[in-house]
């Protein structure tokens, strides 16, 4: 209906309506307490060449992060290595991560004549939309960090999501960025790409060292299960504990993780991956560092919350999962069994078999098992020969039920839990549900 | 050592997208926590399967997995076509059921030969079955979760063990839809969760039917406390969820 609109890629007077439509939508919805998708759909309605437009406007581009796991946290590792090195670095909140959430996002920070400051743009993108995406914003990076089994109810087969993120990548107008260590991305066909193609990786030593590996899916197309060998431009070397090394270009960056796990430092070297490509020259190491160091926990990856409201008193250490893989990983970086922990899931994850995939040794006991599926969870447990507490679906109880707990001689409790009770948790010890720790 | 049951979970790598493992566990957790030892084989591609197998366990997968264990299991079939015919016990989900069957259509036109295991025929479809199953079964009421593109046609020889209450279920049945075929003691169906450890039930009647062939003593007792309760805590969770109004199975 728009078709007569011109296309040219420079803001001015005409989007002065549908901004400022979309910006009242925005208010309105938030009034509301409501979702942030309505906004962005009736912009996109006003003006269909808004989106490009602002995208064409960052200097350094627009970088997509793709993966099934991890795209929140490396988002936000990104954006502090760019902005450690003095960019203005423009990026969605968690979650906003299909069309009309990035279009909202967007919305919010554009002037009324559609005009946008910000040097680039970091989004982390829904795999299924990706590649209607690219063709709105022009990516100059794409980056696709992982495929792991997960979210089959919605789309089916493991490797359609593989699919999905390499078909986005052709797009990419610089670099195309993937893990050397998954199994079906490392099989990237790179004469199919535009952009020059860089992989990050774990060094094999130190995969061969984590009891399960980096757990992501295995090939079960081409007939090669594993991975292909690929040099790795970015490549972690030394783990320990938060401390890594990753040698990016053939210099070591030391740097400091946001929580314990080797798919955090996977996450980190395909930040310093992107990092390096979106700077060129301009990247070093050390500015790279100080952006890690300035990174606050984003929630749920390592964020301590006290349990009684007293800072000095004992402490809860988050530890967010969203799939097998993601908790494999998170309970495989565990410095032993927690003395104190609770676990739980919600309806938001409607198919917990998965929860069978997960090697439970390590954790001796769980004290509070809770959520909506906390008695499919407590079943999974059961069976994994995990000593249970007590079941208690409801998460206001079970957080009463913590703070009952005898205090743990560590000084610390740990809550596994998915993103959605990791809000609700944050927000019944006292830590309201404000945006995520991004700026 | 003579008492020992051996389960096989065959092509775990492949066939095992749906915490397949789950099923193997509720049998081999039953058994153990009633003194029964119990012995767990996984067999891949190409592997023997040890003679003495008592129950095989086979899970599910995406299509390039089955096209990948296809020809490895139809070299098979003979050996699977003897253990069932013998009243052993086998328990297949999905894609690995599918495969089990007379041949699978696919969308695009080619099939995919089955093996004849079990007397139905299955079209992949357009539309994706996906929410909580519930089918009353003789041996008791079956609670899951369902998510597969496919018809199940039955041949007039399946034995349709369940009716479907609630949700889409693999196939019509007199009017009605249904859900698992069942041939001796061997088992076909689309019920994830898995199904097993949530229907503890069902696990029994698997193991009742082992034991009693190996004229071994089992019960589940005292011992099975926890995971009946836990069981009954999730399925009554999910029959919860099905029965209330607003509910709208999975939001696609
Ligand atoms: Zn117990």
């Amino acid at each position: 209906m728009m078709t007569g609109a011109p296309q040219a890629r420079s803001a001015g007077i005409r989007y002065v309506f549908p901004v400022l439509a979309g910006k009242l939508a925005r208010f309105a919805t938030r009034l509301r307490g409501g979702g942030s998708a309505f906004p962005g759909y009736l912009t996109n309605r006003l003006a269909p060449t808004l989106l490009p437009t602002l995208a064409g406007q960052f200097r350094y581009g627009v970088v997509f992060v793709l993966g099934s796991n991890g795209k929140t946290t490396t988002t936000h590792m990104i954006s502090e290595v760019l902005r450690a090195h003095g960019l203005t670095v423009f990026t969605n909140p968690t979650g906003a991560n299909l069309p009309q959430g990035v279009t909202s996002a967007l919305l919010a920070d554009a002037t009324l004549t559609g005009r946008i400051r910000a040097d680039v743009a970091v989004l982390e993108i829904d795999e299924g939309y990706a590649a209607d995406l690219a063709d709105r914003l022009s990516p100059s990076v794409i980056l696709s960090l992982n495929v792991q089994v997960d979210q089959l109810y919605r789309f089916y087969e493991t490797e359609r999501v593989a699919d999905m993120m390499l078909e986005a990548s052709k797009r990419a107008t610089g670099h195309v960025i993937v893990n050397r260590d998954d199994p079906y991305l490392s099989k990237i066909d790179t004469s199919a790409m535009r952009g020059e193609v860089s992989f990050f990786g774990v060094s094999p030593e130190l995969v061969a060292a984590s009891a399960h590996g980096l757990a992501n899916a295995a090939d079960t197309r081409s007939g090669n299960a594993g991975i292909l060998d690929h040099d790795a431009f970015a490549e972690v070397v030394s783990a320990r504990g938060r401390d890594v090394v990753v040698r990016v270009d053939g210099v070591d960056a030391e740097i400091t993780l946001p929580a314990r796990g080797l798919h955090y430092a996977a996450d980190a070297a395909a930040a310093l991956t992107v990092a390096s490509r979106v700077l060129g020259p301009d990247f070093t190491v050390e500015s790279a560092a100080k952006g890690f160091a300035q990174m606050a926990p984003a929630y749920g990856r390592g964020e301590v919350i006290p349990l009684r409201r007293d800072p000095a008193g004992e402490q809860v250490e988050f530890v967010m999962f969203k799939n097998a893989p993601s908790l494999q990983m998170n309970l495989d970086a565990l410095e032993g069994a927690p003395e104190r922990a609770l676990i739980a899931i919600d309806e938001g994850t409607p198919d917990v078999s998965w929860l069978y995939d997960v090697d439970f040794d390590v954790v001796k006991r769980i004290d509070v098992v809770t959520g909506e599926k906390a008695y499919q969870l407590a079943l999974s447990l059961e069976h994994a020969g995990v000593e249970i507490g007590v079941v208690e679906p409801d998460m206001e109880k079970a957080v009463a039920l913590m703070r009952a707990l005898e205090p743990a001689a560590s000084g610390r409790q740990t809550w596994f839990v998915n993103y959605e009770l990791m809000m609700i948790g944050r927000r019944l010890l006292g830590h309201g549900d404000q945006e995520i720790a991004r700026r | 050592m003579t008492d020992t049951v051996r389960i096989v979970q065959l092509y775990p790598v492949e066939l095992g997208i749906t915490g397949d493992r789950g099923n193997v566990r509720a049998l081999q957790v039953r058994l153990e926590r009633a003194g029964v030892p119990v012995d767990v084989v996984r067999v891949g591609i190409g592997e023997a399967l040890p003679a003495d197998a008592d129950i095989i366990v086979l899970g599910n997968g995406p299509l390039s997995a089955m096209r990948i264990v296809a020809d490895d299991l139809r070299a098979r079939a003979a050996e699977l076509e003897k253990f069932v015919e013998a009243g052993r016990s086998l328990f297949a989900i999905g894609a690995s059921a599918e495969l089990l069957s007379e041949g699978v259509d696919l969308l695009d036109g080619e099939i995919l030969d089955g093996l004849g295991l079990f007397p139905f025929r299955v079209a992949r479809t357009r539309d994706r079955n996906v929410g909580y199953i519930i089918a009353d079964a003789p041996f008791g009421r079956v609670i899951g979760f369902e998510d597969h593109a496919s018809r199940w046609t039955l041949g007039p020889q399946a034995e349709a063990a369940g009716t479907v209450v609630a949700g889409k279920g693999s196939f019509s049945l007199d009017g009605a839809a249904g859900e698992i075929v069942r041939r001796g003691e061997s088992y076909a169906s689309n019920v994830q969760g898995p199904a097993l450890p949530l229907n503890p039930q069902w696990s029994d009647a698997i193991l009742t039917a082992v034991t009693a062939r190996r004229g071994i003593a089992w019960s589940a007792g005292d011992a099975h406390t926890h995971l009946n309760e836990y069981a009954d805590g999730a399925r009554a969770a999910i029959e919860h969820l099905v029965h209330s109004k607003d509910f709208s199975t999975i939001g696609l």
